[in-house]
């Protein structure tokens, strides 16, 4: 763990914008008296592994990469905080209309589109709700899109894919986070006549601030301060928020990460 | 802190989420204060599943839903704290015409302008409800004191109403050929009117892109301002080259005058040194050239442009007495702006020497030494006369005789 004053984050690099949104929060730490800094990595993969060594202090961690941290610390890491959008995650099971699927069960025997293999919303939990529910995967013909591996779907291209792959008709029913489903929904991308949601599986949680478990109090209490004093009726802030996909940042909770630990011991 | 909390039902029948529900459910969002209730009643079963994961992503919070007695969805949403609040003020009564028209006035009554504007609200019409959160434009003059005087609906109104077409109105056809040496003064009155016209032109054009938009009529009348002007050097270089004998000179004792115009920062320090002190200087030596024209189509034009500069004049004294009406410092400030920009001018004695012979000539009507003399006793009184009235314009803005003598003073002698 760094021994300067600066907080040392970890983020992964899914897009370009991931500079300027970190850029923009450094200043807004150094503003509020917390010096930061950010390192930038390519995959979460690695973002754990330099975490779990103290390399970086903090890491942004998608939900796969913070149940990960969680189980390699024993429960011992430190969560910080979440977006508001983090929480009450669902994916959704959406169906190409004329498919003749009009219930879960209807979805054995036909072609699934699921998004990248590490993507919580698009693949893990949404295959994993369906055979909860009784849907047997085996005769599912699944079928991904395993775009952006590492990312842990924070690009979101793979779920663009599922949903061009239903209006293509290369696949019957397929599945994505709920986010991508009413945006592109609401942004008019989205053809009624030719697919429709099927069905809503229960919510989950999202990303987390995971902390390496003996970052000292002080960095831990700077970095909440700091974090929660953005504010979205500040302009400098908004435009952050914006890029980040979120309103504003709340405290930690760890109850929405129990369905995504099951389905990563079914695996 | 308001708790009133509405209820609106918006009917979706069929409509999916992603098939226009949202062009109901999100305008009928936009009437509520958060915690408002929305009522949304759908037939879609796709709704059921959709319309709670848009909550979630707007933060709205979704109620839930119920079945209705003919089959129907009623799911409740009550409005979140992040959307466009509502305007708390309103306007609360509409624009009204009277007998067919409608003036800016009228506006003014119903949507009042703010005493002071916020420059997050950027081009927001004044009046609309504004999205928090937004950039902040480099809007300076967000003061209404400073900026916008409650003469300006009225006299935009007048303005526009008071249009003039530079190509036809004015009788050309009427211009017949003068004497060599009336022609030439003539052409060299045109030619200062038209630089001085031009420096009226540039001067104000500064400003308006610092003026805040909530103080839009000002930017607006300004605008007709800048149309007069553009109007007045076309028609002052127009009636010059009919002469046929190309253009007079401009002398560095109008060039300079005119650089310390244009390099005044301040707004309503430039509204008292163009429209105030110059312009209505101009309007006493319109008034000269008017009545010593040649012809009738020189005093047409002139006529014409001394209309729109009075209501230049106009509104540079209303704008310079709601200014000093609210900050007495304001009279130091203009007295030191006249007498820094003399300083600058220091040195140079009396009107352009090119200007006065030719409004000397002019007055004369000849070269004759008998009529020449009468032109310069004219040229002299024209000089007192402008005085005088600069005393009592200044009188009117709110400045005491002393204040005002120094001031008519210390006024450039290139009239502008």
């Amino acid at each position: 763990m760094s021994n300067d004053k600066s907080i040392l984050l970890g983020a992964v690099a899914y897009d370009p914008k991931v500079v300027t949104i970190w850029e923009g929060i450094r200043e807004h730490f150094q503003s509020e008296g917390v010096p930061m800094d950010f390192a930038l990595f390519s995959n979460y993969e690695r973002q754990v592994q330099e975490l779990l060594k103290g390399h970086i202090d903090i890491a942004w961690n998608t939900p796969l990469a913070h149940v990960r941290v969680r189980q390699r610390t024993n429960g011992e890491s430190i969560s910080l905080g979440m977006r508001d959008s983090d929480r009450d995650f669902h994916a959704k099971v959406i169906v190409r209309q004329g498919a003749g699927i009009s219930s879960l069960k209807d979805l054995e025997g036909k072609t699934v589109a699921v998004g990248s293999s590490d993507s919580t919303q698009a693949r893990i939990l949404p295959l994993y709700f369906l055979a909860q529910e009784g849907v047997d995967l085996s005769r599912v013909n699944v079928v991904t899109f395993d775009t952006d591996p590492g990312k842990h779907g924070d690009t979101g291209t793979s779920e663009i894919d599922v949903l061009r792959a239903l209006h293509e008709g290369q696949a019957d029913a397929g599945t994505l986070g709920d986010l991508v489903w009413v945006n592109e929904q609401a942004a008019g991308h989205v053809d009624s006549a030719r697919v429709e949601v099927l069905w809503t599986t229960p919510g989950f949680d999202h990303c987390m601030f995971d902390a390496h478990p003996q970052l000292s109090p002080e960095k831990i209490e700077a970095f909440k301060r700091a974090l929660f004093a953005m504010s979205w009726e500040n302009p400098k802030h908004r435009r952050l928020l914006e890029l980040e996909g979120l309103r504003e940042w709340l405290p930690p909770r760890e109850d929405g990460y129990r369905s995504l630990e099951a389905a990563l011991k079914t695996k | 802190m308001i708790t009133e909390v509405a209820v609106i039902a918006v009917d979706g029948g069929e409509l999916p989420l992603g098939g226009g529900l949202l062009a109901l459910v999100r305008p009928a969002l936009d009437q509520l204060q958060p915690g408002g209730i929305l009522a949304v009643l759908s037939k879609s079963r796709a709704v059921r599943e959709d319309l709670a994961s848009w909550c979630r992503a707007q933060r709205h919070e979704y109620l839930g839903a119920e079945e209705t007695a003919d089959g129907s969805d009623r799911h409740l949403i009550s409005r979140g704290r992040f959307s466009v609040p509502l305007n708390p003020h309103a306007e609360k009564s509409g624009l009204e015409s009277h007998e067919g028209r409608l003036t800016a006035a009228e506006v003014l009554k119903v949507a009042p302008m703010p005493s002071y504007a916020d420059p997050i609200s950027g081009f927001a019409p004044r009046g609309a409800q504004v999205e928090p959160g937004g950039p902040s434009y480099p809007f300076t003059l967000n003061e209404r004191d400073r900026v916008a005087p409650a003469e300006v609906a009225v006299l935009y109104d007048q303005a526009v109403s008071a249009q003039w077409d530079a190509t036809a109105d004015i009788p050309w056809s009427k211009v017949k050929p003068l004497p060599a040496d009336l022609e030439r003064a003539l052409i060299q009155v045109m030619t200062f009117l038209a630089e001085n016209e031009l420096s009226a032109l540039y001067l104000p054009s500064r400003f308006i892109a610092k003026i805040h938009p909530a103080y839009a009529e000002v930017a607006m009348f300004l605008a007709t301002q800048l149309a007069d002007e553009a109007r007045h050097i076309d028609v002052f270089l127009k009636r010059a080259r009919l002469c046929g004998r190309g253009l007079g000179i401009s002398s560095v004792t109008t060039s300079r005058s005119l650089l310390s115009l244009l390099q005044i920062e301040d707004f309503t320090e430039a509204a008292f040194l163009l429209s105030v002190l110059g312009e209505g200087t101009f309007l006493d030596l319109l008034s000269f050239i008017e009545r010593h024209a040649p012809d009738e189509a020189t005093a047409e034009l002139i006529r014409r442009a001394r209309n729109d500069e009075s209501r230049h004049v106009h509104f540079g004294l209303a704008h310079v007495r709601a200014g000093l009406a609210a900050d007495p410092n304001l009279y130091g400030r203009l007295e030191s702006a006249v007498r820094k920009r003399a300083a600058t001018l220091h040195g140079i004695n009396g009107v352009p020497a090119p200007l006065q012979d030719a409004l000397t000539i002019l007055a004369a009507g000849s070269t004759q030494a008998r009529a020449v003399a009468k032109g310069h006793d004219a040229f002299r009184e024209l000089l007192e006369t402008m005085h005088l009235n600069r005393v009592r314009r200044l009188g009117n803005a709110g400045f005491t005789p002393a204040q005002a003598q120094i001031i008519s003073e210390l006024h450039t002698p290139n009239f502008m």
